[in-house]
């Protein structure tokens, strides 16, 4: 006897449909699982044998051949088991009724029958929505994840008794109701603010920039000056996730399988901050069961790098396409994937390895070799790819203590709310949606400088010193800090102060 | 073609023989040009009363006359001078010291030697103060007609070459190595801009490796060269102390500007004035007077004009120290975008200047 049952696999963080066929014959006793799956897969067997077994449902003891096809693709993890399992009831005639056709079977079987969650549930749903698949069988764990797609029904079971009944007709379930983003969002709250950060009015500034443009940001200062505070704190007046980016950072999420199974769908922009001992793999993602890396992890977030030059050269080097391109391709022994990886970048260093170098409390003990052999640990074409370079000194005391308020994080997002409407309306027809991202034309067209402002442009490149790659960076935070203000021509004061944000082109930091 | 003795120094300096030892020979052996000749020289047995044996065997060996030729022709044609006591381009000023060079390699223009030179030196790491007087003397110095003299290494060194080479003055790096391997390497670029516009002097041979002594025996030269010295900022043990006995020694006079006292970078101007082994000086047309100099002793401007309510706020308050950003939002209540494209505008105005870690003073 054959059945097909559908199942559905991973590539990336995308799904594909995979055909299980069961075909039930004589012989001896026992189950073939062909189709190039991993171990997983190969163990399947005997979690479908214990699993039947235990659901109080007959195993007829015969030659079990299964298939996944596609049968050159490799499949990966136990998602497949409960397809294996449906196909193997229905083949021996335990599943009387034809409905199971309609449906697609993701889950893992546990030895007394239970269904246990798997990974990367959301973007096998999503991709099986666009391809016209319309009814699945998940587990009950992976239910809050799938639960934000519409147009669909989903039955989340718990068991696989549960689900014979369920395609024998013998129990009824209702599909998953379907949950609105607004109500997830609502329900964040961030736990770091910026009215919690004294002093660094600068820094602040910097960062708000960064946020309404997508700008990357270098923070440079001595230990403890509170730059991952205020990186931590950056989320916070991050635009509001949309649907469409939320499920895309819940994809990827699900597929590393570093989801919160309770909230289901992330809906808070993530912030990641590996560390610095992180191997380049780790980074990019890839590995020998392809997961995606910290690089894609931040995805529609923030990833923030503290101490930068610690991280190895050939990591701060894999860097340069996400950053170009929001995306990063890694090549494997078995295949080639795409993740997305569209993140800001927030770093942090030391001006020196001892870290004190022009700090008023320490002095530094650094010879001037030590120190530009430390900074010229980031090599130029990163250093092209961080728009804003801003300093960070120590906190003094008096205003540790003082009482005056500090603007908090809600304040500032309005504001960064408002220039990242100016951008999504100016950059409409385009594929990028931040100043950050401009291409050449696009600057050509939107950051046309006035007599005033090309003179004073002129004036500062000769009179501080700034390097021929300064200028684009200028342009474009100029842009924002207009933006900001609201203002449709780039003013005089909006170059000013965008250049403030070039500490490392000047030219006293060459000691 | 290259003469017979200057053929003789170069050799000796590539086997860096002694000085001493190569002022006997001379007196010894040299009379004229055409009597002498480095190869009967070298073979000639009086030697063994001068030399060990040893080194006479290596010497001897090492010696290819056209080899030795065609280094020298190598040198020449890549533009480096060679300098030697007998040649009419060397400078009269180290003529007569006791422990003079007999040889100096050139790169550049050789007649910068012949007028005012002075030294501005001091320690590699300056402090913020140290770096914005050295710019300020300089500068004035520059504008005086002097050619700055400097030991290219970092700090102090590199702000006088490269604020000389900015207002296109003249001006004289002397280093401690040959020219093939600069130190520090970081100024590489430096050195090849002093070679264009100005000259670089090193009493080594262009292969020559630095080593520990040459630093603060090419001081001597520094001090030798020019009629006095600056010293904006130095520690008690450092190479500055070199030139300044150096240049004690030679009756050079020694300038010092006055520094914080508890500062350890100003410890040695400090001292220097105190024991009035130093000229104390407040600015650098104290030294331009000292030397009769066109010293435009105008009264100063008032810089500060057409300045905006923001930005007069702003020079009020750095007039006395430097201050941090934040210091500068919380007293003037600037909204943060605004005191940002104040500072940059006052900046490039030249009215103040950024100091690492978000400072600024006045320049």
């Amino acid at each position: 006897m054959l059945s097909k049952v559908l199942g559905f696999g991973l590539i990336g963080i995308d799904g594909f449909p995979v055909q299980i066929e069961t075909d039930m014959i004589g012989g001896i006793p026992n189950i073939e699982i062909v189709g190039l799956g991993d171990t997983a897969v190969k163990e399947a067997k005997e979690r479908v044998k214990s699993g039947i077994r235990n659901s109080g449902l007959e195993f007829p003891v015969k030659h079990y051949t299964v298939n996944l096809a596609p049968a050159d693709v490799k499949k990966e993890g136990p998602c497949f088991d409960l397809g294996i399992a449906v196909g193997i009831l229905s083949a021996s005639q335990q599943i009387k009724i034809k409905k199971y056709k309609n449906f697609v079977f993701i889950g893992e079987l546990s030895l007394d029958g239970s269904l246990k969650k798997v990974r990367g549930v959301l973007p096998m749903l999503i991709s099986a929505r666009t391809m016209g698949y319309n009814k699945f069988i998940i587990p009950e764990e992976n239910a809050e994840e799938a639960r934000y797609i519409d147009g669909i029904d989903i039955y989340a079971l718990s068991n696989l008794k549960d689900t014979v009944d369920f395609l024998n007709d013998e129990k009824e379930i209702k599909p998953l109701e379907v949950k609105s983003f607004d109500e997830a969002v609502n329900a964040e709250e961030n736990t770091l603010d910026f009215e919690n950060v004294k002093g660094q009015a600068q820094a602040k500034r910097a960062l708000e920039i960064a946020a309404a443009g997508g700008h990357n940001v270098l923070m440079i200062g001595p230990p403890g000056s509170g730059k991952s505070m205020l990186a931590k704190c950056f989320p916070g007046i991050l635009p509001d996730l949309t649907f469409e980016e939320a499920l895309e950072v819940t994809k990827i999420h699900s597929v590393a399988g570093e989801l919160d199974l309770k909230k289901g769908i992330i809906s808070k922009r993530p912030f990641r901050s590996p560390h610095h001992t992180t191997t380049s793999v780790s980074m990019t993602g890839g590995g020998n069961k392809t997961k995606p890396g910290e690089f894609s992890m931040a995805h529609n977030g923030v990833l923030f790098l503290d101490e930068f030059p610690e991280y190895s050269k050939q990591m701060i080097e894999t860097l340069r396409q996400p950053l170009e391109d929001g995306k990063i391709t890694v090549s494997r022994l078995n295949q080639t994937i795409t993740y997305p990886s569209n993140f800001t970048l927030i770093a942090s260093m030391n001006p020196c390895p001892c870290g004190y170098y022009g700090s008023t409390d320490r002095e530094c003990k650094c010879s001037p070799v030590q120190i530009h052999k430390y900074l010229s640990r980031i090599s130029g074409p990163i250093m092209d790819r961080i728009d804003i370079q801003v300093e960070v000194d120590n906190v003094k005391f008096s205003e540790l203590n003082s009482t005056e308020k500090e603007e908090s994080s809600v304040e500032i997002k309005k504001r960064v709310n408002k220039a990242r409407k100016i951008q999504l309306e100016r950059f409409k027809n385009s594929k990028n949606y931040s100043n950050a991202k401009m291409t050449v034309p696009q600057m050509k067209k939107f950051c046309q400088l006035s007599p005033d402002c090309t003179q004073l442009m002129e004036q500062a490149f000769n009179s501080l010193k700034l390097s021929a790659r300064a200028h684009d960076r200028i342009l474009k935070v100029a842009r924002t800090i207009a933006d900001l203000d609201g203002e449709i021509d780039i003013k005089p004061q909006h170059i000013a102060e965008a250049i403030s944000y070039r500490g490392l082109d000047r030219k006293y930091w060459s000691i | 073609m290259i003469s017979q003795i200057d053929r003789f120094l170069v050799f000796m300096s590539m086997n860096e023989i002694p000085n001493k030892k190569q002022e006997i020979l001379i007196n010894q052996f040299y009379k004229n040009d055409e009597s002498f000749s480095l190869d009967e020289l070298l073979f000639n047995e009086d030697l063994s009363s001068i030399f060990l044996e040893d080194e006479l065997k290596t010497l001897r060996k090492n010696y290819d006359g056209q080899q030795l030729d065609g280094t020298i022709e190598n040198m020449l044609n890549s533009g480096i001078k060679i300098l030697t006591v007998f040649s009419e381009d060397f400078p009269k000023s180290l003529y007569g010291l006791s422990d003079r060079p007999l040889i100096l390699y050139a790169k550049g223009d050789v007649s910068l030697l012949k007028g005012k030179c002075f030294s501005v030196v001091g320690t590699r790491m300056p402090t913020s103060y140290g770096k914005i007087i050295t710019e300020k003397f300089v500068k004035k110095l520059v504008q005086g007609g002097l050619t700055i003299v400097s030991g290219l290494c970092f700090g102090i060194d590199e702000i006088a070459h490269r604020t000389t080479l900015e207002m296109s003055g003249k001006t004289i790096a002397i280093i401690g190595s040959g020219f093939s391997h600069i130190y520090p390497s970081t100024n590489v670029n430096l050195a090849k801009q002093i070679a264009e516009k100005g000259l670089i002097l090193s009493e080594y041979p262009p292969s020559f490796l630095a080593k520990k002594y040459t630093f603060p025996r090419r001081n001597r030269i520094i001090a030798g060269v020019s009629m006095g010295i600056l010293i904006p900022e130095a520690g008690i043990k450092s190479g500055t102390m070199h030139t300044k006995e150096y240049a004690l020694e030679y009756g050079k006079d020694i300038f010092a500007v006055p520094g914080n006292v508890v500062s350890n970078k100003s410890e040695l101007p400090n001292m220097l004035i105190k024991t009035a082994q130093a000229e104390c000086v407040l600015s650098a047309d104290d030294i331009l007077e000292f030397y009769g100099l066109n010293c435009q002793k105008r009264p100063e401007q008032n810089k500060y004009i057409e300045l905006s309510f923001d930005e007069q706020m702003i020079i009020n308050l750095l007039k006395n120290e430097e201050r941090s950003f934040d210091f500068l939002a919380k007293e003037t209540k600037i909204p943060v975008n605004i005191l940002n494209s104040c500072l940059t505008t006052l900046e490039i105005r030249g009215l103040i200047k950024k100091l690492p870690a978000q400072k600024f003073c006045l320049t």
